[in-house]
């Protein structure tokens, strides 16, 4: 049996559709990853699973039950930071515990065995306004580790982490997966849905896409993507660079441009020269293999993600 | 522990260790009492201070309940909502009544000691009070009914106003603006007749005066508020606000969008 179901969901909010007919399954165990920009309907989705909000039409199943009779099964992280600050790790989690009716014996048993599995047992005196935002969002993860959960949901829990607590906070994750909970992940960050057994790209509250992650970057004709960081940015710049991209697929990035083009080796001599004929310095030229984020790119000529 | 208790230590918790809360709920009202027991009963005859003293601790006491209620509490439910911990609650399998029920037996535990305290300061700076064990009895029952007002007020404005710090000032502005006009900190007698008026509708004020009436007497008072068409207006008003509190916050603070 899936652990979700989702056949034809839909949402309005008056005018506005932001769900259009949604089909997803997600089975026992699975770590299934949603990936989609900002406004594309992932959260409003994973807040209907987990019976925050009601959809307008459609249906949805957890285990073959409604949501709302499910709910003992669902482990709901949403975005924002919700510990509160002015109780300790412990408290925190002894309040979820009373929440779920443990007597207090089982509490403090199943809360050590919970901050141990987060690694957070020795800050667990500490409040969570001393913790780092990492520690608190693995605090947050344990809340939803009660035994008895069998459907994990993640609305984009790394936003706001350093690369060290991201690491730490997805091997965390990938742990959970040999404990047979499915996991559903809400993101807009390429890196942490590859991580996903499988994914689905949503745009405007439609699955335009769904697959393996190497599948999906297969199933795009993007061969390589090339970074460059040049000292200064402009429109003159922008049309070189789209001179070396067939469909002229170039993108502007913090530091540079982003552009996607059929071969590096032979591509990379000639937009040094191209650029430095019109007085521009690239200072730096990194060539990757396309990301999910680039795959969304490919299909939906817009990005994932704001360029920070 | 049940759903009930894991809230009620949640949320007193919260109260006691949040600074501006203990200010402004236990210090404000004990520096009032410190205030006024020195500063308003100079060249008056030492009986007389001594109930002044009483009926302003008493006042003092009332506002603490009134600052709980009407500002911690939907400050507490905001701060809850503003970072999520409402919705996260909604996914669980929690009944809002549940919820509530230890957040309003919170209230009243932290709203106890605080006039607890006020009272004892009080008394330490020379209050008097005349009472048996029925007027305290009753006392505790028009205290109980502040709070219900208090908290009834207090959910209305954490159902409306959703920021936390919008939530706390609307609050603190009710209690201090209606406090002054009512003779929670006024005495009765020196209001003009239509706020006199307002101050027997107000339960926390009719309340207040059945308090000084019963612990005091009735100069202090300033009316006698126990009629018993006073005593059922200030009952029945207190517990429509209770209802109308509790029926804004199970509808539309946990009602799904």
């Amino acid at each position: 049996m899936d652990a979700i179901s989702i056949e034809k969901l839909t949402k309005r909010y008056g005018d506005s559709v932001v769900l259009k007919g949604v089909d997803l399954k997600v089975a026992e165990g699975e770590f299934y990853a949603l990936m989609g920009p900002n406004g594309s309907g992932k959260t409003t989705l994973a807040s209907i699973i987990a019976s925050v909000r009601s959809p307008t039409g459609g249906r949805v199943e957890i285990y073959g039950r409604k949501p709302e009779s499910a709910k003992e099964l669902i482990g709901y992280i949403p975005q924002e930071n919700f510990s509160t600050p002015l109780l300790t790790g412990r408290e925190n989690l002894m309040y979820f515990a009373g929440l779920l009716g443990y007597s207090r014996s089982d509490a403090e048993k199943t809360v050590d065995e919970l901050l141990n599995k987060v690694g957070l047992a020795e800050e667990s005196s500490k409040r969570i306004s001393e913790y780092s935002g990492g520690m608190r969002k693995r605090l947050e993860v344990a809340t939803a580790l009660f035994p008895g959960i069998k459907i994990l949901i993640l609305d984009e829990p790394t936003t706001g982490l350093d690369p060290s607590a991201r690491r730490k906070f997805l091997g965390l994750i990938q742990e959970l997966r040999k404990e047979k909970t499915a996991v559903l992940l809400i993101t807009h960050i390429g890196a942490d849905a590859e991580l996903a057994s499988r994914v689905g790209l949503i745009d405007e509250g439609e699955i335009i896409a769904e697959g393996e992650p190497e599948k999906l970057k297969k199933a795009t004709d993007l061969r390589d993507v090339m970074n460059i960081e040049t000292t200064t940015k402009s429109e003159k710049i922008f049309e070189v660079l789209s001179r070396f991209s067939e469909k002229k697929r170039v993108l502007e990035t913090d530091t540079g441009y982003r552009v996607y083009c059929e071969d590096v080796e032979k591509t990379t001599p000639e937009i040094v020269r191209s650029l430095n004929a019109i007085g521009c310095k690239a200072t730096k030229i990194e060539t990757e293999k396309p990301s999910l984020e680039d795959v969304f790119f490919r299909m939906t000529e817009k990005m994932v993600r704001e360029v920070s | 522990m049940g759903q009930i208790s894991a809230t009620f230590g949640k949320t007193v918790k919260e109260f006691l260790r949040q600074r501006a809360t203990l200010f402004w709920t236990i210090a404000w009202p004990i520096l009032w009492v410190l205030i006024g027991s020195f500063s308003f009963v100079e060249n008056v005859p030492t009986e007389i201070a001594s109930y002044t003293r009483a009926s302003i601790a008493i006042s003092m006491s009332v506002f603490a309940l009134m600052t709980a209620g009407m500002a911690n509490l939907p400050g507490n439910i905001a701060a809850d909502r503003e970072r999520g911990l409402l919705s996260k609650l909604m996914s669980m399998p929690i009944y809002p009544w549940r919820d509530l029920s230890g957040r309003i037996l919170a209230l009243l535990a932290f709203s106890s000691l605080a006039a607890l305290l006020v009272t004892l300061v009080g008394l330490g700076c020379g209050a008097r009070f005349s009472c048996s064990v029925v007027t305290l009895v009753q006392s505790i029952g028009f205290l109980l009914l502040v709070t219900l007002a208090s908290a009834g007020i207090g959910m209305l404005v954490a159902t409306f106003v959703k920021h936390v710090h919008g939530a706390v000032m609307t609050g603190v502005g009710i209690a201090v603006v209606t406090a002054a006009v009512s003779g929670v900190m006024t005495p009765y007698a020196y209001l003009p007749w239509l706020l006199q008026q307002f101050a027997r509708i107000y339960p926390i004020s009719s309340s207040g005066s059945s308090i000084i009436f019963l612990l005091v007497g009735e100069d202090y008072a300033g009316y006698n508020p126990l009629s018993a068409n006073q005593t059922t207006l200030t009952a029945l008003v207190s517990l429509l606000l209770f209802a109308g509190g509790l029926i804004a916050y199970s509808r539309f603070c946990w009602r799904k969008e």
